[in-house]
């Protein structure tokens, strides 16, 4: 667990989360922010974040698609069996094989990509204990993480309150 | 102000996105907070009921077991299958499983995608019943080939002469097709659970129960809930609504090949895939309303799981057994007009049995093909038709009792496709009967029985409604909305 810095705060309300967001962001400091359910209202709010999972899919199921046709061609090759005058090989029946294992290999790596994606973010925008000890995000509350250096905090901590947090936390070291 | 959220002075309220709102489900009324208490009561303690009816899945399924064991001992010839009919209960099982398991891609991808409001009560179910639909689907070609340890010889791999298999041949293209929709169904059922299991970590551990926030940790997968997860896990859900769109319509079609592809007249047919796919729709919404319409007065879902959400799946049934009703009248029509006598003899054969009598009555004995096909249409075609009634559809009773009447037409839809076409090939000599024996009967049953364990395990122990999307399609707490309401 990497050491945290910041402050984190609990809403209760959406429109106060996104309020508080907008007004961070305009500091330049971009936050984490915890829901229960995903809200439209807090992407826009963001800023509108993307993802590298559609790339991911994208490549992986180009790969799935590559090796549905060269598969059943090199085992045609490797052991030519012709059946019924049909050519050794046939890119019909191939194509069915093509693309299953496009769909395969593009939902098995899409899933895979965004467990690791999660997994480095969570890394990269770590979250203070507390927060993650808070047993309400996933039920009804919204939290805002802000990490920052010591001289921001206090700044910080008057957005969240100004904007009507029920809990707001400093974290230092 | 929030971003989107826009005070609405003739309304006088704050408007967010309405295209999100759920119309006629309980849960815009409630809160966030509710709706986590009220799908948690699901999870609670089952009653003695609950039990008993486990029971009762079990030993069916204890049947299954028996018989399939019995089978393995004595051989594949203790069960009716047989020269010249190779396929009979099993693969209509197989068919029959596969198919009911193309709703829940339907209802939880192409809805999704579609963006159809009212898959939000249903959809966790259905995907889940679309996930044990095709274990037991799966578990049919390994009862069918009799000596089921040898079922990796359709993995490609080369033996030991550097054979491998044959690509061409439909049951391979099945082969990559059912294993490629089991493991997509399993996964997305998966990643739709993962936010719900956060949940009923966390609300177990704010409830004081260790043990459960101890089990539901790890299957949480260290879910938080940050923006950061939600933008991968939301693109990386659409992804998959993308790729099960196109997969649930391949799937059948391609178990449709697997008669299609062939030359045995009745299955060789161009309209096969499309029929397969619509009839598999048809059943699989079937199973849904069989299933669910019990399910929501048990538990008490008529909120939920409303009127409405019946009606819209009881009108996609009118709708599929259309299609499947007008593919039953093409395949008479393309075998009268095809001038093939193969094509009219068997298209005869299915309704009236042999050809030496024009009458059921007399003489002739009704075969099981008969029963089947009359079975067929009136389950499909007839019995559907009092849903075109607002009155009927608005009647579960009355709707779960057609939606049980189109599983068994179904099932005997399935069988009237397999079985009759391989009684009755080309030459007259190679004719045979087909009666299923005690077996196949027990491992039938068994299949039922596997099923409806499984569903019923899945109610208690997994929220069987989605709580993430039941938030999503609630009114946000909105602090300004509050201050309007007091004032009024």
């Amino acid at each position: 667990m990497s050491k945290f810095t910041g402050v984190w705060a609990i809403f209760e309300y959406l429109d106060e989360t996104t309020e508080t967001i907008e007004q961070i962001r305009k500091q330049g400091v971009q936050p984490t922010v915890i829901t229960p359910c995903p809200k439209h209202e807090i992407d826009h709010a963001l800023g509108e974040p993307t993802s590298l999972v559609p790339w991911i899919a994208l490549a992986f199921g180009a790969l799935g698609c590559f090796i549905g046709y060269s598969l059943p061609a090199w085992t045609a090759s490797d052991w030519v069996l012709p059946v019924s005058g049909k050519p050794i090989v046939a890119i019909p029946p191939f194509t069915i094989i093509g693309f299953e294992l496009t769909i395969l290999f593009t939902t098995i790596f899409t899933l895979l990509g965004l467990f690791l994606l999660g997994f480095i973010d969570s890394l990269r925008f770590p979250i203070p204990k507390g927060a993650k000890k808070y047993r309400r995000f996933q039920r009804d509350r919204f939290g805002v993480v802000v990490r920052c250096d010591e001289t921001k905090l206090e700044e910080f901590e008057s957005i969240m309150k100004k904007n009507g947090a029920e809990e707001v936390h400093v974290e230092k070291e | 102000m929030g971003t989107t959220a826009e005070y609405n002075a003739s309304a006088g309220r704050v408007v967010i996105d309405e295209h999100r709102g759920h119309p006629g489900i309980k849960a815009t009324t409630l809160d966030y907070g509710q709706i986590n208490d009220e799908m948690l009561a699901m999870l609670d303690k089952p009653n003695p009921s609950y039990y008993l009816l486990l029971l009762g899945f079990l030993m069916a399924l204890g049947l299954g077991v028996l018989s399939f064991a019995v089978q393995v001992d004595v051989g594949i010839g203790f069960s009716g299958i047989s020269h010249p009919i190779a396929w009979g209960f099993y693969i209509t099982n197989f068919v029959f499983w596969i198919g009911i398991g193309h709703a829940g891609t339907l209802i939880s991808a192409v809805f999704y995608l579609t963006r159809a409001p009212w898959r939000t009560a249903i959809y966790r179910s259905a995907e889940a019943m679309t996930v044990f639909a095709v274990f037991t689907a799966g578990l049919f070609p390994l009862v069918h080939i009799g000596r089921p340890w040898l079922a990796f010889w359709l993995i490609p791999y080369p033996n030991e002469r550097m054979l491998w298999v044959n690509f061409k041949s439909p049951l391979l293209w099945d082969v990559f097709a059912v294993t490629t929709y089991m493991s997509v169904s399993i996964m997305f059922f998966l990643l739709g659970l993962i936010p719900d299991l956060a949940i009923l970590r966390d609300e177990a551990a704010r409830r004081g129960k260790k043990l459960k926030a101890l089990i539901y940790a790890p299957m949480a997968l260290a879910w938080r809930g940050t923006n950061h997860q939600w933008v991968h896990y939301m693109r990386g859900y659409l992804i998959f609504a993308a790729c099960a769109t196109p997969l649930v319509f391949s799937v059948h079609s391609i178990v449709s090949w697997d008669f299609a592809m062939s030359s045995v007249p009745g299955w060789h047919t161009t309209i096969f895939a499309p029929y397969f796919v619509a009839g598999a729709i048809f059943s699989g919404l079937s199973m849904v309303l069989t299933v669910l319409i019990p399910i929501r007065a048990v538990f008490g879902l008529q909120d939920y799981i409303t009127n409405h959400v019946i009606q819209s799946v009881a009108k996609m049934i009118i709708f599929t057994s259309i299609i499947v009703g007008y593919a039953y009248a093409t395949e008479f029509f393309i075998g009268y007009y095809s001038g093939s006598p193969f094509e009219r003899a068997i298209f005869y054969y299915r309704p009236f049995g042999e050809m030496q009598s024009w009458t059921l009555l007399g003489d002739n004995q009704i075969s099981f093909p008969q029963i089947a096909f009359w079975l067929m249409v009136f389950c499909n075609v007839i019995a559907p038709i009092p849903l075109w009634r607002w009155k009927i559809r608005n009647n579960p009773l009355a709707v779960w009792i057609i939606a049980a009447l189109v599983n068994v037409g179904m099932w005997f839809e399935r069988f009237n496709i397999i079985g009759s076409s391989l009684q009755h090939e080309y030459d007259p000599a190679s004719w045979g009967e087909y009666w299923p024996t005690i077996v196949e009967t027990g491992v039938t049953i068994g299949s039922f029985g596997f099923f409806f364990t499984l569903f019923t395990l899945f109610a208690k122990s997994l929220p069987p409604m989605a709580i993430m999307e039941l938030k999503e399609g609630a009114n946000p707490p909105l602090k300004h909305a509050e201050k309007k309401d007091t004032n009024e």
